[in-house]
């Protein structure tokens, strides 16, 4: 039997003349279909417009097809709670609790991204539709993980996911540090994928199918005595799926890419990785391989201490704020990786809901990060923060509420997701995993707390004083860089002298500097770099507008829990 | 072993492609004189010395023209074995195809709108992005194009 | 109807939530109407819910409106909802309905102060905050509700924080509160930790398997947290400095709501005290030493205002001996008379403060029954409902709780009875020194700057007891002209509040009265909920007579004297001793027994122990954390082939292990 028989398995397909054709129920991609539909759409309208559209335009479709996706999503969620789940085209989509939720969230984080990828792309004077469209292909790729019941189709979905996010990451031209991002994130995509696609042979290989379901009940019914292939190809399964959701030791693109790249799209590839990744996780251990258990449980369970304390400590020496998200959603990902750990239906239920809390968070934050960010999308060193509460208020405002849920605050969303991680977690009796996840948590608030306190506290001097009092954090600079710049401090600084010097740190922060140019870069950086004043930190309506359903949705589920949490334990509803 | 069986035409093929090689280079190694003159040695055996070295850098649009290139070679890829069994496609597949034509079809449209197959002078550039004056921030190097003084 | 429960709760948090961010904007008077309006239609649907509760059977009065689950991890889940029974319908109604006249009253009162719509804020919130703690189906609803009015209490004690008296009289609330509050929350722990629920209903279902020495504890334990919230002995002195805010303010604590809270919980526990008689013996001796030591303290004060402060611990003080001995409906009796006719003393003594630009010394009042004729009299009638007289309400209530008393021993019953008489003496020695006797203040203020003027409270002299600090009054409102003072009646919104409270003060007496079964309103009301547990110890109609006549006795032998005594004079030096100014020492050797140690052991602490080792421990994990974190961004150097490197060490050592554990 050919593999392309095994996928069409002959159950719900039409033969017709020897060839077996599969019988799609467009309804239960109907998500995917609106979200490529109305990106090809959108394309359509920017090729043909004599003119070009003002990013409102694209901003205002694109919501709209999130909405839309958003609908269909819902109808496939109610019916699912009502008639069960179901599989449709040819077994290779499920339809269930936990795959509409993916396809909710999905949803959701288009509509929120389009928000603020409106207020940055207005801003920066970027035209075009292509952000929009790769944000929609991108997230089709996530809902197609998520529903994905076969191999190949979730291979396919982290592809579709991915390519749209490496051009993304590299979609600000004017500040190398983007491209660099992208070609980086590229070449560790690119690499991980083989790694996956590797697995999935493997795995074809030693159970004979690549349907998820197919290899589920064929584990369930034999016992595979020299099993290294199997295990081999969950391995890099697992390998793969680590690198999307960034987990250590496959997160290391992550800094560099998250601060590269243009940040809206940090804050939408961020949500949206994770969603598809842990989505397909989940299922794939919990419905494909729980009889592996044994041997996956250790593998995740040193994954996430890796996770959770690598993220957690070396946030704590980050000075750019980028960076310090990105090492938090490193964090983040660990307190997830702790309910997939548990390899319970609690855990999964606390992980979807973690899932849910994060990508809403992590939209917001990195939102507001883009706003202070200023014109050109530099100013992201932890000082520009200093005193932002005197001058933009609701801003920091926002800021801290969001900062305060990641770091777990009681009456936010952030403090339940974390809570029921770690309960699932100590009632898997993982106790060492579940200390450990509340120590990085502790260590984790330190940073958030220090923005906030950043933000207000102390007023900030003149807004020549931004950049200067930074010591040189970077990554890719050798220790010894550190001497170097110290002059930089106490130069009786005029703004574009300033700036070019938060320009360098920043560089320098990135890691994004290779040791050998920075000294060039030192002496060339002499005139006058992007300058970032205060003048810039307007918020476009747009902003507010995603910030308000961001911070609203964060203090009301935290204070009336039970709706999302509901709605996450629905969606352990396996198929 | 039995189900490896049916990949030995495949290792067959190899085998004969690498002996078809094996054996032209070592025919010509044997069978051919070997007399080299500067001339013959040169890259071009063209009869023009060449004055420096090919230029390495090439227009963008050749990349990008490729890779449509690329995108139709795959559509036609898609299209041959589905004309072959159209008649046991029937609707289906013709829906299926259409939607995937449609699909090329719409990006093949934006990629002409964005000035992808113009050819010569930059008549149009679809997205604009605002140079920053002077140079980028990572980067010493002049970015082309971007700085004020270059514009296009 | 009474599915509309929830919106009891919900009007004042609306008002909160709308005068937040937007009081400011909406300015005065019309943010004052505004939180008016929410806390009236918050008494309306208590009305309504009321009336729809009283028409089901008895048996049927109770029900439970669940909204949410707010917390569920293991076997503790936590609701929040409201329990909608007799006791907490009592409650609400008269929360809502007196905070609704003391809204109306602020209008006036604070109409010239410059923080006018701040005040409104804290005052909903303070409304929402109590009705919580009544309404709420749980112990962790109600203990929000708790803390709620503490925080708020806070706010509006320290309204005038620039006054450094407000301040730190806020600050010694909050701190009282909170011991009390670590009462409550052990209380509550242990609560889960016996029954394995903080629901009230399922709590009481379970109470057969706790055994008696943890009900004691559990009982004890919230009795501490009552005390604090209720001013009992020893967490009282918190009442007397909170008369720092603003009149209204004290009012509003100290009649209608916060200081209730601890009769309250004690009440809605009563199926815990039934079964830990021990615990409510203490209660009631407690209660009663609080009711004669508050009311020694309170003959002897000379501000208008801590009369009446220590006037509300005594009475507080005769709840708590109520519902040691088992007679909840006495205690919730007294509770509802004493919130119409402390409400009205409170409102009362505003009105005489706000006509004497903020004068609170009695001895500097005097005559002012001539000039505000309706204050006069429904002081006076609040007067003599606190003292007992008959018919007023205070006559039956009262009665009742020194009725009970005697029925677990004649000595509780004794020391009660010495409170009452006493109660009768200090408040009309307050009327007599505010309405009758010589004026003496046209003289004393020909300059209105002469200020706060330490010195004019002789006996208090020492600022350590803060006793001087309920004179020193430079309240925002001092807008009227230098020349001298026109006390009148005030305007018709805290007039209006002061008639109906008077209406309230005379005829509240009537809903529980002792004569036949048939008069008992109010316990036939509250049955379903205290029923079980509620001593039932029935006089013959003769003693019921005798007590009647006996406390009449009483109650004129307080009121008479005063009378007596101070209609003319003001200055009695002999009756007024200075251990009683000084409300026993009893701040003063609290500061000098616990205060001054415990800050002597904190500037140690903070030396030794803090500076030396947990600074050093903290700063130790922090360097840990930071220099681990400065080698693991080592790995960070940048380039891709190291990234691709991990990547690969990674899969290699996922896949070693894997390897490691198959079967060939």
């Amino acid at each position: 039997m050919s593999p392309l028989a095994a996928l069409l398995s002959p159950a719900h397909l039409l033969a017709a003349n020897g060839l077996v054709l599969p019988h799609v129920n467009y309804t239960a991609i109907m998500p995917e279909l609106i979200l490529l539909g109305g990106m090809l759409l959108l394309l359509g309208i920017s090729a043909v417009s004599p003119r070009h559209l003002p990013t409102q335009v694209y901003a205002t479709a694109t919501a709209g097809i999130g909405i839309a996706s958003l609908i269909a999503s819902l109808v496939l969620w109610h019916d699912v709670q009502k008639g069960g789940p179901f599989s449709a085209v040819a077994r290779a989509v499920d339809i269930d609790g936990f795959a509409t939720l993916v396809l909710v969230l999905c949803s959701c984080v288009v509509i929120l991204g389009a928000f603020f990828a409106a207020g940055f792309l207005e801003r920066e004077q970027v035209q075009g539709v292509e952000y929009y469209a790769l944000a929609l292909i991108s997230a089709s790729g996530a809902m197609l993980m998520g529903s994905a019941n076969d191999l190949i189709l979730v291979f396919l979905g982290l592809e579709i996911l991915s390519i749209p996010l490496y051009v993304m990451a590299g979609l600000d031209q004017r500040r190398a540090a983007s491209g660099e991002a992208a070609m980086k994130y590229f070449l560790l995509g690119a690499f991980s994928s083989a790694v996956f696609v590797y697995g999935i042979a493997l795995t074809y290989g030693a159970t004979g199918s690549t349907n998820l379901a197919s290899i589920g009940s064929f584990l369930a019914q034999n016992v595979v005595v020299s099993n290294g292939v199997l295990l081999g190809g969950l391995a890099l399964l697992l390998v793969g799926f680590g690198f999307k959701v960034a987990a250590v030791p496959f997160h290391m693109w992550t800094p560099d890419v998250y601060a590269g790249s243009p940040t809206p799209a940090v804050g939408f590839m961020a949500a949206v990785a994770k969603i598809g990744a842990f989505g397909a996780l989940l299922r794939v251990l919990f419905s494909t391989f729980p009889t592996l258990r044994t041997s996956w449980q250790p593998i995740l369970w040193a994954l996430a201490i890796l996770t959770l304390l690598l993220g957690a400590l070396v946030a704590v020496v980050q000075r750019d704020v980028k960076r310090m998200l990105a090492y938090s959603s490193i964090n983040h990902a660990g307190f997830i990786l702790l309910g997939v750990q548990a390899g319970t239906s609690r855990g999964a239920e606390a992980s979807l809901y973690y899932l849910f809390v994060y990508s809403v968070l992590v939209l917001g934050t990195f939102g507001v990060v883009a706003v202070v960010g200023g014109r050109g999308d530099e100013g992201h060193g932890i000082e520009r923060y200093r005193g932002l509460a005197h001058r933009r208020p609701l801003l920091a405002g926002s800021m801290a509420v969001l900062l305060l849920a990641q770091a777990g605050a009681p009456f936010t969303t952030g403090f339940f997701s974390k809570l029921y991680v770690i309960e699932a977690s100590i009632a898997a009796h993982s106790y060492a995993l579940a200390t450990v996840a509340m120590l990085s948590a502790a260590i984790a608030t330190f940073f958030y707390l220090r923005l906030v306190f950043a933000m207000f506290g102390e007023r900030a001097g003149r807004q020549a004083s931004v950049a200067v009092p930074v010591a040189p954090a970077g990554a890719g600079a050798p220790g010894g860089a550190a001497g170097q710049f110290p002059p930089v401090g106490t130069l009786p600084a005029g703004p574009a002298v300033a700036s070019a010097a938060g320009v360098l740190t920043l560089e320098r922060a990135a890691g994004l500097v290779d040791p050998g140019r920075a000294e060039a870069a030192a002496v060339a950086d002499d005139d006058a770099g992007p300058v970032v004043a205060d003048a810039d930190l307007q918020v476009s309506p747009w902003v507010w507008v995603g910030l308000a359903l961001c911070v609203g949705t964060t203090v009301v589920l935290g204070i009336w829990p039970s709706p999302l949490v509901d709605f996450a334990r629905h969606a352990t509803l396996l198929f | 072993m039995g189900s490896l069986d049916s990949y030995l035409p495949i290792l067959f093929l190899f085998v004969l492609a690498f002996g078809f090689t094996a054996f032209s280079l070592a025919a010509s190694k044997l069978l051919a004189p070997q007399r080299p003159t500067a001339a013959k040695e040169a890259p071009y055996e063209c009869g023009i010395v060449p004055s420096h070295e090919p230029p390495q850098r090439f227009p963008v649009r050749f990349y990008l023209v490729s890779m449509i290139f690329v995108i139709f070679d795959i559509e036609v890829i898609f299209l041959f074995p589905w004309a072959v069994v159209y008649g046991q496609l029937g609707r289906f597949g013709l829906v299926e195809i259409i939607v995937f034509a449609a699909a090329v079809f719409f990006s093949f449209v934006y990629l002409v709108s964005n000035g992808a197959l113009d050819w010569g002078p930059l008549k149009r550039v679809q997205r604009v992005v605002r140079p920053i004056g002077g140079r980028t921030s990572q980067s010493t190097v002049r970015r082309i194009g971007s700085s004020s003084d270059e514009a296009a | 109807m009474i599915h509309a429960a929830f919106l009891i709760p919900l009007f004042p948090l609306v008002g909160f939530a709308v005068l937040a961010p937007f009081g400011r904007k909406l300015g005065r008077p019309l943010a004052g109407w505004l939180a008016t309006a929410m806390v009236a239609a918050s008494f309306v649907v208590t009305v309504l819910v009321f009336a729809g509760l009283f028409q089901r059977p008895p048996a049927d009065r109770s029900f439970t409106q669940h909204f949410f689950t707010w917390l569920s991890v293991d076997h503790l889940h936590v609701g929040v909802g409201v329990l909608v029974d007799p006791l907490s319908m009592t409650m609400a109604s008269f929360i809502t309905g007196v905070s609704a006249l003391i809204h109306l009253y602020s209008i006036g009162y604070m109409e010239h102060d410059e923080q006018f719509p701040k005040f409104f804020v804290y005052l909903n919130l303070f409304v929402f905050s109590m009705l919580m703690l009544v309404l709420g189906d749980n112990f962790i609803v109600s203990f929000f509700g708790w803390e709620g009015v503490g925080v708020c209490s806070f706010f509006l004690i320290s309204f005038w924080f620039d006054r450094p008296a407000a301040a730190s009289a806020g600050k010694k609330a909050m701190i009282y509160n909170r011991i009390g509050d670590a009462g409550f929350l052990l209380a509550i722990f242990l609560v889960f930790e016996r029954t394995g629920s903080v629901t009230y209903t399922t709590v009481f279902a379970r109470l057969g398997q706790v055994g008696t020495p943890s009900l004691v504890a559990i009982a004890l334990l919230f009795f501490l947290g009552a005390a604090g919230k209720s001013a009992q002995i020893p967490l009282y002195p918190w009442l007397a400095d909170a008369m720092e805010g603003p009149t209204p303010v004290s009012a509003l604590i100290h009649a209608a709501t916060m200081v209730t809270a601890g009769v309250y919980l004690m009440t809605r526990i009563n199926p815990i005290l039934h079964l830990a008689p021990d615990a409510a013996h203490v209660v009631a001796w407690v209660g009663a030493g609080t009711a004669l030591l508050a009311a020694t303290i309170a003959t002897s004060q000379d501000d208008i205002k801590k009369v009446l402060a220590y006037s509300t611990v005594s009475q507080l003080g005769f709840m708590f001996m109520a519902v040691g001995v088992g007679a909840y409906v006495a205690a919730i009796f007294l509770m509802l008379t004493h919130a119409f006719y402390k409400a009205l003393l409170f409102l009362g003594a505003g009105s005489v403060i706000h006509a004497m630009d903020d004068e609170q010394d009695l001895k500097k009042m005097g005559a002012l029954a001539k000039v505000m004729p309706v204050t006069a009299v429904t002081f006076l009638i609040a007067w003599l409902s606190i003292a007992g007289i008959p018919p007023f309400s205070g006559f039956w209530s009262k009665g009742d709780v020194l009725e009970n008393a005697w029925t677990l021993t004649p000595a509780l019953w004794a020391v009660g009875a010495a409170a009452a008489v006493l109660t009768g003496y200090y408040m009309g020695r307050e009327y007599a020194l505010v309405f009758l006797g010589r004026r003496r203040w046209v003289e004393r203020r020909p300059v209105a700057a002469a200020g706060p003027a330490h010195g004019a409270v002789p006996v208090d002299a020492d600022p350590g007891a803060g006793g001087a600090r309920g004179t020193a009054s430079t309240g925002s409102e001092r807008h009227h002209g230098e020349e001298g003072l026109h006390p009148h009646d005030p305007r018709w919104v805290m007039r209006l509040p002061l008639l109906v409270l008077a209406v309230l003060a005379v005829f509240g007496g009537f809903i529980n009265l002792p004569f036949h079964p048939s008069f008992v309103f109010l316990e036939r009301w509250l049955d379903p909920v205290v029923g079980a547990s509620l001593l039932n110890h029935h006089y013959s109609t003769g003693q019921q007579w005798a007590f009647a006549l006996v406390d009449a006795a009483i109650a004129v032998t307080g009121a008479g004297s005063a009378y007596l005594l101070w209609r003319r004079r003001s200055d009695r030096p002999e009756l007024e001793p200075r251990f009683l100014a000084m409300a026993w020492f009893i701040d003063w050797s609290f500061d000098h027994l616990i205060a001054r140690p415990s800050t002597a052991l904190a500037s140690f602490t903070a030396a030794v122990v803090e500076g030396r080792v947990i600074d050093r421990a903290v700063d130790g994990t922090a360097g840990l954390v930071r220099s681990s974190g400065r080698v693991l961004r080592r790995i960070q150097n940048g380039y891709v082939r190291s990234y691709a490197l991990g990547l690969v060490a990674g899969v290699v050592a996922i896949v070693a292990f894997v390897l490691s554990r198959a079967g060939v």
